[in-house]
């Protein structure tokens, strides 16, 4: 077989053109961006502007185009319609809140001007991989946002940390992409396709396929859920989290977590969840047993962390239960993904707040804030303060914040599909979760400094991250109805 | 129905309040707590024009709001007033102002650390509470519900005393477990509601006429029929609130450690939303599991009344044994809603306002005595009464509500319900009577140590008694106490036509199976 069958090349029209705008554009302004930086003495503040000019004409073009007809490109590799428009535009959100989170944090941890370009990079994999249905270039996809990725945590180059976060992350994630490959290339030999849709078309009319399938699956799988970070696969979460420079640690925990999401989804949708076959009925009981396993070991472990980031990349852990629990939730009724979608982009946005937040209190090259660190800052910084405990809450699903719509909606799908039992588990161990995140808004509002000042880092650009998406948290907490319905129309 | 933006109003004046003190620079530091008086003071006016205006002949709900909110989900704003809340939001707008004038700090001693955010705390708790009180719509209920918790945390949690992180988190985490399982029960009905209904409503009234499965033959089925099941995940989450024994034992913390007006609005009205939610939601919706498990509840109740009433006995902090009285005043209140008999329901009713006003009541004194004194130790105090005796005589007048004493309105609030209660529970009452008698003895033994016999202090002499802000709030207080006691009709009858439907409807329904 060759190449040329697997990636059926055909010419491109102008709606064809229009609708790889948002990927081109970001493609040539990573590269642009990267070129600009090299400048001597400006080359931090041309990267800058290139890199925030690029995301916001890639978002223009991306929202004048969300409605327009569905578009698949190279032999159905590709497909732009509503539903993948709309997850590229929130990654746009996304990165564009990472890009101010970055300005001035760069300076400070001596990050080079090429972080720009790599988010930029990244981004563009994210949109290819939300964008597509093919396994071989979902992976492709893949490798284009990690290793963006896993340049900018080793990046900042004085840390020991990150030097091993990065190298931790790169051999991991490495071997997750080798079990996908893998994985895909015996899904291809038990269905004969890449196409989600037609290996599930397949599927249905070959109830018992050859155990090849199931060995693929479960590859895949693995490599998606090691991506999620879900339990057993979450051994890199901490210390990438800790070790990668903060302003990467929140665009993460935001975009990529959203994009591996929605690729996890996809393919469970797809290869999991096909009634016909029995056979899957394993795997869908193996979603369910992590998801389970996520929410108690991520929850609990984070109770007894004292620094911050690391309690947060716990908690994160946690949020892939919860996910999992709305993924487990659309294999018995709902069959769309409109929870999943809402509660992540709610939690990546809190998430993103959260970080920013920690990164005006943070040294250069400090691995962590400890809870010690913080207390007081509540009150001496007012507005941070209040800031960072509606992310927390937001986080813990309180009402008032965007985390309270994002849950009710996920749970509410879970009971409504029946999966009681599994959300009386998350129910528990969110209020295991309240305890640790208000034990930061403890430190911060109700105990005095120990003598560990931290020093206000004043950046402006993490300011306004955290005022965004403070301003977002809050919004969609309380007038959550016109994404909702959004969500709603385009999942449809 | 007419509709009107009033109850908006009053669940949202306090908010309003809350961003202009949010804006104000720190230089006007000494005008918040003055505009924390107004706002208290708009709300009482607005709620005494809801009173006036409210019809007492009709059970149906008034003043109704609605706008859509999340249609998608078939959630609305939407907030309504009959007799079962009309008291509870009266109570919670004469006791706000009340709170506030009784503990007003001192500036001569610095006032108050973050006065802005204390204020603004003060401000959203008003919202949260009214909020609860006034939703018709069960997410909203739930919404306001939690929100409540959020000023009460940080209100323990920094202007509290020694132990004050510990207890907050207490208070938090408590409410919490209950409150999650109810948001799972709140999904399941609301999701039998749309398949009953064509279409998603989280609307209460629409709500409450779901019938769900229940099999009392045995009380394995009974315990596993839907119906139970739900109705223990409601029930939990309002008496971790309300608070009945065993689930009380984070009141005594949290009310030691929270500051006095903290304490206040938490005896007085915080503790009123678990009974509310009883008294709207866990017993209607859910009448015959409610009905078939009133045993264990009415029992729970007479044990928290009397363990209450000794564990108050025993406590040397004047602070815990108001506290602990709580817990045994409010075993009253699940008796009487319990009995699924009219009048105990009724009296139910009324002890909730009661309470407020006399726990409150007893709260502000302890204020004022650790306000002046620096200790709630019983022991240290003794013969104040020669010192400072308009604070003897507030105290007295508090004790005696508390005790129940004929002629104040604690009375009012305890003999329906064990007037009710004995026609269909006898035996517990009889156990529940003697409360009565050991609420008398911790009270006045209370009394006794701090205001008569020798005095046990060098400092009495600089003793002020109270200032006319203290006089004010507790003479307003008084003027309920009594004005119930001798008159309760004049209060309570705009009730009447509410807990009439209420009563009938829910014994119709207990009695028909």
């Amino acid at each position: 077989m060759n190449l040329i069958d697997v990636f059926p090349l055909t010419a491109l029209g102008a709606s064809d053109f229009l609708n790889l705008g948002p990927v081109l554009i970001l493609t040539f302004g990573a590269v642009l961006s990267i070129l600009l930086g090299t400048h001597k003495d400006k080359g931090h503040y041309l990267a800058f502007g290139m890199s925030l000019a690029s995301v916001l004409a890639a978002f223009l073009v991306n929202y004048a185009m969300v409605f327009s007809s569905d578009v698949s490109i190279l032999g159905e590799t590709l497909i732009f319609s509503p539903f993948t428009k709309t997850l590229s535009l929130m990654l746009l959100v996304f990165s564009g809140i990472a890009i101010f989170l970055t300005f001035g944090h760069d300076k400070k941890e001596g990050l080079l001007a090429e972080i720009y370009g790599l988010i930029l990079f990244s981004v563009t994999g994210m949109i290819l991989m939300v964008s597509t249905q093919h396994l071989l270039f979902m992976f492709i996809a893949l490798e284009i946002m990690s290793l963006a990725i896993y340049v900018m945590v080793a990046m900042r180059r004085t840390s020991r940390f990150s030097a091993e976060a990065g190298l931790k992350y790169f051999i991991l994630g490495g071997l997750a992409s080798a079990l996908f490959l893998y994985g895909s290339s015996l899904v291809f030999g038990a269905t004969g396709s890449f196409q989600l849709e037609s290996i599930s078309y397949f599927l249905s009319s070959h109830p018992n396929p050859s155990y090849i399938y199931y060995v693929g699956l479960g590859l895949i799988l693995t490599a998606m859920l090691f991506k999620v970070g879900a339990v057993p696969f979450h051994g890199w979460v901490p210390d990438v989290y800790q070790g990668a420079s903060t302003n990467i640690t929140g665009f993460m925990g935001a975009a990529v977590k959203f994009t591996a999401f929605m690729a996890l989804t996809k393919i469970s949708q797809h290869l999991v969840f096909v009634p016909q076959v029995s056979g899957l009925s394993w795997f869908q009981n193996y979603v369910w047993l992590i998801a389970a396993a996520s929410m108690i070991y991520g929850n609990f472990v984070a109770i007894s962390q004292n620094e911050i980031k690391r309690m947060l990349s716990f908690s994160t852990i946690a949020h892939t239960g919860y996910l999992l629990l709305g993924l487990c939730a659309m294999n018995v009724g709902e069959t769309s993904s409109e929870d999943l979608i809402i509660y992540l982009f709610f939690y990546a946005l809190s998430n993103l707040g959260a970080f920013a937040v920690i990164s005006q209190f943070e040294e250069k090259n400090q691995k962590d804030l400890t809870l010690d660190q913080i207390a007081g800052i509540g009150l001496k910084h007012p507005l941070l303060g209040a800031f960072f405990t509606l992310f927390l809450l937001s986080m813990a699903g309180i009402p008032l914040t965007s985390g309270f719509i994002g849950k009710y909606g996920l749970f509410s799908s879970a009971v409504n599909s029946g999966e009681v039992p599994l959300v009386v588990i998350a129910v528990l161990t969110s209020v295991v979760s309240v305890y640790y995140y208000l034990r930061v808004i403890i430190y911060m509002f109700m105990k005095d400094s120990a003598g560990e000042e931290v020093t206000f880092q004043g950046l402006k650009g993490a300011g306004l991250a955290a005022f965004i998406s403070a301003v977002a948290t809050l919004q969609f907490g309380l007038f959550p109805r016109a994404i909702i319905s959004f969500v709603k129309m385009i999942s449809k | 129905m007419e509709t009107s933006c009033l109850l908006t109003w009053i669940i949202f004046t306090p908010l309003i309040f809350g961003f202009i003190v949010a804006l104000m620079p720190q230089s006007l530091e000494s005008k918040f707590r003055k505009l924390a008086l107004a706002q208290t003071l708009v709300n009482a006016l607005l709620a005494t024009y809801l009173y006036v205006h409210f019809d007492g002949s009709s059970y149906a709900s008034q003043f109704v709001h609605l706008v859509s909110w999340l249609p998608d989900w078939g959630i609305n704003y939407s907030v309504s007033i009959d007799g079962i809340s009309l008291p509870l939001v009266m109570l919670t707008a004469y006791v706000a102002p009340v709170a506030i004038l009784g503990t007003w700090p001192d500036i001569h001693h610095g006032g108050l650390k973050k006065e802005k955010f204390f204020v603004i705390c003060l401000m959203a708790l008003q919202t949260g509470m009214y909020g609860t009180f006034l939703s018709s719509d069960i997410f909203l209920f739930y919404f306001f519900w939690e929100v409540v918790l959020i000023p009460m945390f940080f209100m323990i949690g920094i202007w509290g005393g020694k132990d004050r992180i510990y207890a907050t988190v207490k208070f938090f985490i408590y409410t919490m477990i209950g409150s999650l399982l109810m948001l799972v029960a709140i999904f399941w009905i609301l999701k039998t509601g749309s398949e009953q209904f064509g279409a998603p409503t989280a609307d209460m009234g629409k709500l409450s006429e779901l019938a769900f499965s229940f099999d009392g033959t045995s009380l394995g089925s009974a315990l596993m029929s839907p119906q139970s099941l739900l109705f223990f995940a409601f029930a939990l989450a309002f008496v971790i609130k309300v608070p009945m024994v065993p689930f009380h034992t984070w009141l005594p913390d949290a009310h030691v450690q929270a500051p006095t007006v903290g304490s206040v609005f938490l005896a007085a009205v915080l503790l009123k939303m678990g009974t509310y939610g009883l008294m709207r939601i866990a017993i209607p919706f859910f009448p015959e599991a409610a009905h078939y498990f009133s045993s264990v509840f009415i029992l729970l109740g007479v044990i928290g009344i009397i363990y209450g009433a000794f564990c108050a006995l025993a406590q040397s902090d004047f602070k815990k044994l108001v506290a602990y009285s709580s817990v045994s005043h409010m075993g009253y209140i699940m008796v009487g809603l319990f009995a699924f008999q009219k009048v105990a329901i009724a009296g139910s009713l009324y002890q909730m306002i009661n309470h407020g006003i006399s726990a409150g009541g007893l709260f502000l004194i302890v204020g004022f005595l650790y306000e002046r004194l620096h200790t709630r130790n019983l022991n240290e105090f003794g013969g104040l009464a020669k010192v400072v005796p308009l604070m003897a005589i507030g105290f007295m007048i508090m004790t005696l509500s508390s005790v129940a004493l004929p002629g104040s309105n604690g009375f009012v609030g305890e003999f329906p319900i064990l007037l009710g209660a004995f026609q269909t529970q006898p035996t517990f009452v009889l156990f529940a009577g003697t409360g009565v008698i050991l609420g008398a003895i911790y009270a006045l033994k209370a009394y006794q140590l701090v205001m008569l016999g020798p005095t046990t202090r060098s400092d009495l002499a600089t003793l002020k008694d109270l200032n006319l802000k203290e006089v004010i709030s507790l003479s307003i207080l008084t003027i309920f106490v009594f004005g119930i006691g001798f008159f309760p009709k004049t209060f309570f009858w705009k009730s009447d036509a509410s807990l009439e439907n209420y009563a009938n409807t829910l014994i119709q329904k207990v009695s028909s199976k």
